[in-house]
């Protein structure tokens, strides 16, 4: 395809790879910086975040509404057919750049605060890099392979990441916790490659999208490749290792666990958005709405709020997913971009706090959990620009009108709204929980806030707290700013912005009435919040446990097949090894016999005939002794048996 | 124009095997710089040979020499020739080899006890190894294929651990119970094919090539494939493929001949444990593709599912047992079987994807084990200890290990970027795509081998969580000082093994080039043989 690529200079090529390669550049440097200089690693690497960040801003504003880039090198041949690996950057993939690397430098300013000190600080910063590089790579790949490589490698990175903290048990639990679940989720996206590849032996996406038939198997392929999802964006059945995963430290929960990679279930559906048949979508549909409404129960009553915000990202997730299986992925785009910004500035907010109570402790020499907000309370005073900032983010994420969030999740409920149809079916089950789904929101938003920041200081009065340095809040401030109506379109109530209108070009729903419905709605959920949960804490250990998952699974998965390995290594043991060992005591009890037939019977025999001789030779030898006298009897004896003979 | 490069490769070490005889036993410094000198003369030998292979050529750089030629009257005449060549399939093991035996004998220099006797069985061990997987006379290669298990028996039964005399025992019994079905088939095998390059007289070859032509076979012999005998409820072909898929499958290992491996790994030392991971366990795999599926290739149809499914069972199976192994070196042991397993997958499929891949696979298999048995021989020469859950935390003392240690497991459980993950994932696609494309193996299999990669991420990321994170600690009779971090010699042991894990998971093409037109071939001509002769059971 020459003339789609007359648009693109060598200079726009050089931008691109800078972009992509400078994360990769800082995991190389940071990972050889001596530890002794460790402190070398918060200028480099926050620097080629920087410049990677200006350059995607570039290459957005070339792509954006442009014709698709498209370059390709080969890569290796399966069995005959080439595989290249190469970059497919249409509108959604120059999106996800700019909102990667943006984020990605956010988090690396802040974390020079918020790790300033840490042992680990070159592998955190080298992790963090290869993880961006790990994104952008699944952003721009444009083959299925090729985002695989990438998806798996972003799970590495957040194995890595959540783990940090080594010398943490819970955070090993849950670095494995998560990659085996991710695991678990990839070996269905290998087998859609596997049907991808047996029926059109093409991993391109661009050659994908040119399939114009509906075949049956893509009903399978693209239900395997939304079990990747499932475990990636952390929907049901496999949400369970996105909580777990707050033991890593809090800015990579706001870039890895919060704004980008499992934003890329998101992304990758409404990539290969083409592939999906009616069936599968309506699948998607519904396990979309069921994990918004099950982590939005189970964000109503943690205490951690870390925790808090990790349940209600999964819950996020799952309104984009139920977008996307309501056939409208351009409002699931439109969602996850301005939940990458509120969220990350929730996260980076909660990171703020623990990092100053954590100071504050260790000043003050006293021990709680910082991240139980039945401990906090009261904190405006203390930290009102955290405040500021949390409140802004949070009404973004509760959907509150003049905030981003208002308007993504608008477009989410039109969406779903006219795909139900006219007729009534189960699909006005799916809308209804998401206005329920949008309810819980503001409550537990409002809950969390309310907690932490509002009412009288518990155990952080005595504390010495003092806003984090400037390094900290900036990062906060620009998310919080981000957060406002303004990111979507000039009006607050128009969801069809800039960036809708690209992504929706063959729109077939518009903004309707929904908008005021939801707008009441959200002010309802405001004031039941503030009259009902303002002072009433709700505990409920069905939820505060997340239905008993992680049970079932350790009760029908993970018992099951411990028992099982035991029981092969006891095989191994007691029936293979047991049989060599009886064939071969069987083979040494045969020659035992043999052995003795040898030397009873067979040498019994030789040996009888050899000394039944021995004995006929003695007797006879006996004759012969040499005595004279002997002989004269012998002689005498003989004449007389001689005599009697010839005489009777 | 006349190649020496297989010839030197075979007998290079065997010649310095022989000097090594008259030089007195306490040089133990000129063994080992000579050993290492044989194995770098190797490396040029082949970076030599590498340059002069043509990949679309098929079999070459082939050296022929008559060898035994016996007059047997009646019997006609017995014919061994001193024949090897490399295609696709041996160059990359012949390449693996000497990588693998390079960096074996760095890994060797701690060995302090008979070390004249220690390297000189090494140096016979690489030749064997070597002439097996150059050898394309039967004889030549049963030779060789032989010759192999008597310095592995000994190197484990004199330099292993406490348990040395039971895994070398129950290796060599094993591994001749293996032996004496293959010299079954190479006897039935042998009166049944004649030379054709002599028309006047009756000359009974040894010839892989010449085996794995229908009609050189003599007619109404025992293996005759247009009127082969019927022993039992099969067909003598049958038999034969069976015995010889055996042979092979205890060495590759396959579930359930597979528990002389744990044995004779956890008793073997480190060097020796990574010769076997890496090249006598292939030497499994490359015996199924050179002999047992090209001389029978409508057994090898016949067996193909049975074959898949055995591969599965030796995915899961290994994965599970892994899983539950107590001992380090255990775990890495059933890991290679439930990896080994793929390469039966991808050449059950008889599919140019799996082909290459299988090959690929046990490529990559080669030097990812290698890598993982010189890590675990790293942390048993400090402490003399291997039970996993006497250790947490390391991460925090040996940095370097661990980081070399993450490589090695998450290239064994096939991440991206590492070589094991093209190897599986051209088996996977092979072996899904095969239904619709010769209908042998059914989709299933490849779904349900899947779960091997969620048990690898399983064993291997338990494993890092018990050892190597959470707070520092060692228990049993480790003592602290013992713990430290990488020194440069084990450094220039395991650096060039990432390296090259991570050069073919990135760039795979130029392995792939070597490999693919075998696998086109190799899957072509065992579908075209195969479905031509007919079976009468």
């Amino acid at each position: 395809m020459p003339e789609t690529q007359t648009h693109y200079t060598t200079f726009f090529e050089v931008c691109l790879l800078l972009v992509v390669l400078l994360p990769l550049v800082s995991f190389v440097v940071s990972g050889r910086i001596p530890q002794r200089y460790s402190w070398v690693v918060t200028f480099t690497a926050p620097l080629f975040l920087l410049i990677s960040a200006i350059g995607a801003i570039y290459i957005f504003t070339a792509v954006w509404h442009h014709q698709p880039y498209i370059a390709r090198v080969n890569w290796f041949t399966i069995g005959g057919t080439l595989v290249s690996a190469g970059v497919y950057l249409n509108d959604i993939a120059a999106l996800m750049l700019l909102v990667v690397t943006f984020i990605s430098f956010l988090v690396h300013l802040y974390s020079t605060g918020y790790m300033a000190g840490d042992a680990g600080l070159t592998r955190y910063f080298a992790m963090l890099g290869f993880f961006t590089f790990s994104m952008l790579g699944i952003v721009l790949a444009d083959s299925l392979l090729l985002m695989f490589v990438f998806w798996e490698l972003v799970g590495f990175s957040s194995y890595m990441l959540i783990g940090h903290w080594t010398e943490k048990d819970e955070a090993a639990a849950a670095a494995k916790k998560a990659f085996l679940l991710n695991r678990i989720g990839d070996a269905g996206f290998l087998v859609g490659l596997m049907l991808i590849w047996a029926y059109t032996g093409t991993f391109d996406i661009v050659q994908l999208s040119d399939i114009n038939e509906v075949f049956s198997w893509q009903t399978a392929a693209s239900l395997c490749l939304f079990a990747g999802v499932i475990g990636k964006s952390a929907q049901f059945p496999l949400l369970t290792w996105l909580p777990d995963a707050m033991e890593g430290p809090t800015p990579v929960s706001a870039l890895i666990h919060a704004a980008t990679m499992v934003a890329a279930g998101v992304f990758l559906l409404a990539r290969v958005y083409f592939l999906f048949t009616p069936a599968a979508l309506d699948v998607i549909a519904g396990i979309g709405i069921l994990t918004a409404l099950m982590a939005a129960l189970s964000a109503l009553v943690q205490f951690d709020i870390k925790k808090i915000l990790a349940y209600s990202t999964i819950s996020q997730l799952g309104l984009m997913v139920a977008a996307i299986g309501a056939g409208a992925p351009a409002a699931a785009i439109l969602h996850l971009f301005t939940h990458a910004f509120f969220k990350a500035g929730l996260f980076l907010g909660a990171g703020i706090i623990i990092h100053v109570l954590h100071q504050a402790q260790q000043q003050a020499h006293e021990h709680f959990n910082v991240q139980d907000i039945r401990n906090l309370g009261g904190l405006r005073k203390k930290l009102p620009f955290t405040f500021c900032a949390f409140v802004i983010c949070g009404c973004a994420l509760a959907g509150i009108p003049f905030f981003s969030g208002f308007l993504s999740k608008d477009a989410i409920l039109t969406a779903i709204t006219h795909w139900k149809g006219d007729g009534f079916s189960w699909k006005w089950i799916v809308l209804a929980s998401a206005f329920i789904v949008s309810f819980l929101t503001v409550i537990y938003t409002f809950r969390m806030i309310w907690t932490v920041f509002m009412g009288e200081e518990k155990r952080t009065a005595s504390l010495p707290v003092v806003e984090p340095p400037v390094i900290m809040r900036g990062p906060v401030a620009i998310l919080a700013v981000c957060s406002v109506w303004l990111l979507v379109d000039i009006n607050p109530v128009n969801f069809e912005g800039w960036l809708f209108n690209t992504l929706h070009a063959d729109g077939n729903f518009h903004i309707g009435i929904i908008s005021i419905v939801s707008a009441l709605w959200v002010i309802l959920a405001v004031s039941v919040a503030y009259f009902m949960f303002r002072s009433k804490t709700i505990h409920d250990d069905l939820l505060l446990n997340n239905f008993y998952l992680d049970k079932l699974y350790f009760k029908i998965v993970e018992n099951p097949s411990w028992r099982l390995a035991v029981f092969t290594d006891y095989f191994d043991r007691r029936w293979i090894d047991g049989f060599i060992h009886a064939s071969a005591y069987a083979q040494v009890t045969v020659s035992h016999l043999v052995g003795w037939f040898d030397r009873a019977i067979v040498d019994g025999t030789v040996n009888g005939i050899a000394s039944l001789s021995r004995g006929v030779g003695n007797f006879t030898r006996s004759f012969q002794g040499g005595k004279i006298q002997s002989y004269i009897l012998w002689a005498i004896l003989a004449i007389i048996i001689f005599l009697i003979w010839i005489l009777f | 124009m006349h190649h020496y490069y297989i010839s030197l490769l075979i007998f290079i070490p065997l010649l310095a095997a022989v000097a090594g005889l008259f030089v007195p036993a306490g040089a133990a410094k000129y063994f080992r710089y000579s050993t290492l000198f044989v194995n770098l003369l190797q490396c040029m030998v082949l970076i030599a040979m590498v340059m002069e292979y043509i990949p679309a050529q098929g079999m070459q750089l082939v050296e022929r020499k008559d060898w035994i030629t016996l007059n047997i009257g009646t019997w006609g005449i017995l014919k061994a020739e001193y024949f090897v060549g490399i295609d696709g399939l041996s160059l990359p093991l012949v390449a693996l080899s000497v990588f693998v035996l390079l960096i074996a004998t760095i890994s060797s220099w701690t060995i302090n006890k008979n070390v004249k006797g220690y390297f000189i069985l090494l140096l016979i061990l690489n030749a064997a190894i070597i002439g097996s997987f150059t050898a394309l006379d039967f004889l030549l290669f049963y030779l060789f294929f032989e010759f192999m298990l008597l310095p592995m028996f000994f190197l484990i039964a004199i330099w292993g651990g406490a348990r040395r005399e039971y895994a070398s025992i129950k290796f060599f019994l094993y591994t001749l119970l293996g032996s004496i079905f293959i010299l079954i088939v190479m006897i039935g095998l042998y009166i049944s094919v004649h030379d054709p390059n002599y028309s006047g007289q009756l000359v009974h070859s040894f010839s892989v090539l010449n085996m794995a032509d229908a009609s050189n076979f003599i007619s109404h012999t025992i293996l005759d494939p247009n009127n082969a005998w019927t022993i039992g409820p099969m067909n003598a072909r049958l038999w034969a493929f069976l015995l010889l898929f055996i042979g092979f499958a205890i060495k590759l290992p396959m579930v359930p001949v597979h528990t002389w491996l744990p044995d004779a790994h956890v008793e073997a030392p480190t060097p020796v444990s990574v010769i076997l991971a890496a090249l006598l366990l292939k030497i499994g795999g490359y015996g199924l593709a050179r002999i047992a599926f090209p001389i029978f290739p409508e057994a090898a149809i016949h067996f193909s599912t049975f074959i898949g499914i055995m591969g599965v069972i030796s995915i899961i199976y290994g994965g599970l047992n892994a899983m539950a192994s107590k001992d380090l070196k255990r775990l890495i042991a059933y890991s290679s079987v439930s990896h080994m397993g793929f390469v039966l997958l991808g050449f059950a499929s008889l599919t140019p994807e799996g082909v290459a891949g299988s090959v690929y696979q046990m490529f990559s298999h080669g030097i990812i084990s290698a890598m993982l048995f010189l890590l675990v021989g790293v942390l048993y020469d400090r402490t003399h200890d291997r039970t996993i859950v006497n250790y947490s935390g390391l991460s925090s003392k040996m940095k370097s290990y661990t980081a070399l240690v993450l490589v090695g497991f998450f290239a064994s459980m096939g991440l991206p970027a590492f070589s094991g993950f093209i190897a599986e994932i051209m088996i996977f696609l092979g072996a899904f795509k095969a239904n619709s494309v010769n209908g042998l193996l059914h989709e299933s299999l490849a779904i349900i081998a899947t779960l091997g990669l969620i048990l690898g991420a399983a064993y291997y990321l338990w494993t890092l969580q018990r050892m190597f994170f959470g707070p520092y600690d060692l228990k049993g009779n480790i003592a602290h000082d013992s713990i430290y971090d990488l020194t440069d010699r084990e450094y220039l042991m395991l650096v060039p093994l990432a390296i090259a894990v991570l050069f073919f998971g990135i760039f795979p093409q130029p392995m792939i080039n070597i490999i693919d037109p075998f696998a086109q071939n190799f899957s072509e001509f065992v579908l075209r043989a195969g479905k031509s002769l007919t079976l009468n059971p």
